[in-house]
């Protein structure tokens, strides 16, 4: 095997050009320091937690030294700069990403251990930033890092959830939440800046008055106030050059108490005033979609816009006199319809605040705002009703109305009579409860749409706003998403980065295109060799685990074939579930051994108001529960669920993964990053045709990854013409009937009669919206093939090293990249 | 609430002496606003320099002083801070009121009108 080093990264372990990295010596005293005045303690005798709280203080010294001067470079060269709105930052654990991007992870290392301190107990102790549900919000994540990497002047904006996703243990095989205080024991990395605290007001009523100069003049008055306060995470680069800015916004109550109340007496209700005002941005919501009429949903979506607004309108008025530049200097990217309000709120500032004309404050707010599209699920597509809006944000919804006239007036001049259109594209859906589609303003409000993979865009394009794409061909494009190689690689799999580095040199870390440098080491008995090591390590790393959260013993040589994601029926879990007993009845009742020892791997958590994705976790439960201990399976099957999966579990399984599975029905999947994270870590794809997994294919090879089922036009039609019989599959096909009777009996659910027996229903009488059985032949045919290729090893880990090579494509940098430059048109300020 | 006021000219200068103008001092504000305008001062120069917070109850207060006023003298507002500047932006209230930076300003300019 090569052990070359071709070239150096020019970042971490020298130190970046303005900032050395902190030497051995330095970073025990920068630890005693902190460990001693900031929290009290002799290094000595603090515990674990308090340990990373030092070593997490002592890195964030470096942070904000490097944060003041990034500052000091953006404010010299005024460049155009990003903003990234977003409801979910799904950061994980901050420590080992902020040490590995400094350069400091071995200084830090050696120091502890000098000390007597193990570096990975007190990574461990830190707790994670789970402000997000899943892919929208790690993607937002993934960018924050790749526009510090890159040097790119960007800063997120979002909302500081006391209570992140909620904990999840499952008790009896059934999900149970629990609620996750993640800053209970404080926060090092954030900073508070309660100076630039913004006024938010909501609620009131717009009283229509006139000017001084007999003109219309709106005023909103009545309104309540909540004050947003910032709280800065520095998000540092690789290589530590750059370190920008995650601005999140705590809510607060105006007045610590209203003194009035407080005097009369009624302590409690003073008290419970303030409450309620920091309810607002106490829990995230914990489904992809919200229920509509949430009314905290609303203030949470405002607190959110208002506060982001006053600050980026604060900061471009420190340095420009007027509004002339604002679309030259700032760019608004809205992470999903979340962020909608923000066209309303910026028209609003602008006419309102800085009285500037209709046509030049839409004319900005076009120029300035863009908006991500993340899925087309009906139910995930925000809608306002008129009532809520009216009461909460009185001025906005007649600005909206106001927007919805001059465009309804735009279309009907370019498609007179076309009645239908109009009802269409209108912002407001009529109804008996009239509503405002926030994706329409979105869509109106932004000068780019994108889609987060070509497929997904183009059903954007074409079932989504089709006639939003007919009237403005060029504002949708495709932005694929991608992964940060330095959190999914580097740091996630240092072994395998390990061999990549010593093979082909470091340059991959900020330029994953280099991988495709590995693809002729497939030829190399010695760098295959060191692959396989590098995944059985990683995979008896895994088994430990399992055992160790779920007392299943699993062999490192097994197959380990992985599916973690939310739970929901459109991923599809029920599908592999049905695989999986399909086997296992081959195996006892056939006498069909499978090929190769395999161990099914879940994780994922499901709303907790969502009884069905509830019900799928229990079902994984119990079919682990009886496979794993039939002795006729001999072990060759093992079915285990991992509990509360989050981004340090995912850190964890990624690297051990043989296979993952992405089998969304074709069409339901937007992008679907998760893949993009076992592909780079040499796990091979068992999919269908959905989101990026064409892309993936694409990139890959069709030879390296397991594509299988209806591709979207076969699905499109099977709905539209109602030709999808479930009960014709269960009746044409044996296997097919003797897996979904196995549901109907009680063999999973022996103390449970009639447990599963909804999945009959949901499948074969109630229309099974998701096609389970239309593509569960193909799914059987390709897990199987799955198997015999894994059969051949050597065969295998060269499809596990030409994914990894191949995934160059996949890297957040490289979707930053084309954002930066199609859409945000910003440059990198170094 | 503490009203400071005194007269310049011909303008009457009220300042609220508190650093809240909220729903706890709101109603006694307006009241005692109408009673200065009641007993014939029809130029007064509002001075909300001690002013560092006001909520809509408190504009509200201004605004029904101004109503109470009917088109006849002026209400003009002085030494706004920059969160209640913020607000009277916000609810659209300086298109309503002349806003002056300082107090002086405000007594030339009104007094330049009536020249």
């Amino acid at each position: 095997m090569s052990t070359r080093r071709l070239e150096q990264n020019p970042g971490p372990e020298s130190g970046t050009r303005r900032h050395a990295a902190l030497t051995v010596s330095a970073f025990q005293d920068a630890i005693r320091h902190h460990a001693r005045y900031s929290l009290g303690n002799k290094w000595e005798r603090c515990s674990s937690r308090e340990l990373f709280m030092a070593v997490a203080f002592a890195v964030r010294d470096a942070l904000i030294d490097r944060m003041l001067d990034t500052e000091d470079r953006y404010q010299q060269a005024d460049p155009k700069r990003l903003h990234y709105l977003s409801m979910e930052f799904l950061l994980g654990q901050s420590l080992r990403n902020n040490l590995s991007n400094l350069g400091m992870l071995e200084p830090c290392r050696q120091a502890l251990r000098t000390m007597g301190v193990d570096l990975d107990d007190v990574l461990e102790s830190e707790s994670e930033a789970a402000l997000g549900n899943g892919g929208l919000g790690r993607l937002a994540a993934c960018f924050l890092d790749s526009l510090a990497t890159m040097g790119m002047p960007g800063y997120g904006y979002g909302i500081n959830y006391e209570y992140g996703l909620f904990k999840q243990a499952i008790d009896s095989g059934y999900q149970r939440e629990k609620p996750d205080n993640w800053m209970a024991h404080g926060n090092p990395w954030q900073i508070e800046r309660p100076d630039e605290a913004c006024i938010v007001p909501v609620y009131g009523r717009v009283e229509h008055g006139i000017d001084r100069a007999g003109g219309y003049n709106p005023m909103w008055m009545d309104w309540k106030i909540i004050i947003g306060v910032p709280h800065d995470m520095p998000i540092v680069g690789y290589g530590g050059n750059t370190v920008n800015v995650l601005r999140l916004y705590s809510a607060r109550s105006s007045e610590e108490f209203d003194m009035q109340i407080f005097n009369e007496g009624d302590y409690l209700k003073a008290v419970e005033q303030q409450i309620a005002s920091e309810t607002i941005s106490k829990v995230l919501y914990p489904a992809d979609s919200i229920e509509a009429g949430r009314e905290l949903r609303l203030l949470q979506e405002y607190l959110l816009v208002a506060c982001a607004l006053r600050d980026i309108v604060r900061r471009y008025s420190k340095s420009h006199e007027d509004f002339d530049q604002f679309p030259a200097k700032v760019a608004i990217q809205l992470n999903d319809t979340h962020p909608a309000l923000a066209v309303a709120e910026l028209m609003r500032m602008l006419i309102d605040e800085y009285a500037q004309p209709w046509e030049i404050a839409w004319e900005m707010t076009q120029a300035t705002l863009s908006y991500t599209n993340h899925t087309l699920m009906p139910e995930a597509l925000e809608k306002w009703p008129i009532s809520l809006l009216e009461a909460v944000l009185p001025r906005h919804l007649q600005i909206i109305y106001e927007i919805n006239r001059r465009f309804l007036a735009q279309v009907a001049s370019m498609w007179p009579r076309d009645h239908e259109r109009l009802r269409r594209m209108s912002l407001i859906e009529e109804g008996e409860q009239k509503q405002v589609r926030m994706v329409n303003l979105a869509l109106v409000g932004s000068h780019a749409v994108n889609g987060v993979s070509t497929l997904h865009t183009q059903l954007v394009r074409t079932s989504l706003a089709p006639d939003f794409a007919q009237l403005w061909p060029d504002k949708f494009s495709t932005k694929t998403n991608g992964v940060t190689p330095r959190r999914w690689l580097l740091q996630a799999n240092p072994l395998l980065a390990d061999l990549i580095t010593n093979t082909i040199g470091d340059g991959w870390i900020t330029d994953l295109g280099k991988l495709r440098a590995l693809e002729p080491y497939t030829q190399d008995a010695d760098f295959r060799q060191a692959f396989m090591a590098m995944k059985r390590v990683n995979k008896v790393r895994l088994a430990r685990l399992i055992y160790d959260v779920s007392r299943v013993v699993v062999s490192p040589d097994a197959l380990f074939d992985v599916h973690v994601k939310r739970i929901h029926e459109y991923k599809r879990q029920l599908l592999n579930v049905m695989q999986i007993v399909h086997q296992y009845l081959c195996m006892i009742q056939d006498g069909q051994e499978p090929p190769v020892p395999r161990v099914y791997i879940f994780a994922g958590k499901a709303a907790p108001g969502y009884w069905t994705a509830k019900q799928i976790i229990k079902l994984v439960t119990s079919v682990g529960q009886v496979i794993n201990n039939d002795p006729r399976v001999k072990g060759l099957i093992k079915v285990v669920f991992l509990p509360d999966y989050r981004v340090s579990l995912a850190e964890q399984i990624v690297p051990a993964a043989d296979v993952n599975q992405q089998i969304s029905m074709a069409g339901t999947e937007a992008s679907g990053t998760g893949s993009m994270k076992f592909a780079m870590n040499g796990a091979i794809i068992v999919g269908t045709y959905d989101g990026a997994n064409v892309e993936i294919m694409q990139e890959v090879g069709e030879e390296n990854i397991f594509l299988f089922g209806l591709q979207v036009e076969a699905v499109r039609q099977m709905r539209e013409r109602g030709s999808y019989h479930p009960r014709d599959y269960y009746h044409r096909n044996p296997h097919i009937r003797r897996l979904m009777d196995a549901f109907g009996s009680n063999l999973f659910c022996p103390n449970q009669p009639g447990l599963f027996r909804w999945i009959n229903e949901q499948v074969l009488d109630h229309g099974d919206p998701y096609l389970h059985l239309a593509d569960l032949e193909s799914y059987i045919d390709t897990q199987g093939r799955v198997a015999q290729t894994f059969q051949d090893r050597e065969g295998w880990v060269c499809k596990a090293i030409l994914n990894v090579a191949r995934t160059g494509q996949f890297s957040s940098d490289r979707a930053i990249a084309e954002y930066a430059k199609e859409i945000w048109n910003i440059q990198p300020v170094l | 609430m503490q009203l400071d006021q005194r007269k310049a000219g011909d303008a009457l200068i009220v300042t609220p002496l508190e650093d809240r103008l909220d729903a706890r001092v709101a109603t006694d504000f307006k009241e005692r606003m109408i009673e200065l305008i009641a007993s014939g001062n029809t130029i007064i120069v509002l001075d909300l320099s001690k002013v560092e917070f006001i909520d809509s109850s408190g504009l509200g207060a201004i605004v029904s002083s101004l109503k109470r006023m009917g088109g006849r003298g002026e209400l003009v507002v002085c030494g706004l801070r920059e969160t209640t500047m913020t607000l009277f932006k916000l609810t659209r209230m300086d298109r309503v009121f002349q806003v002056f930076d300082s107090e002086q300003q405000a007594v030339s300019a009104l007094s330049g009108n009536k020249g």
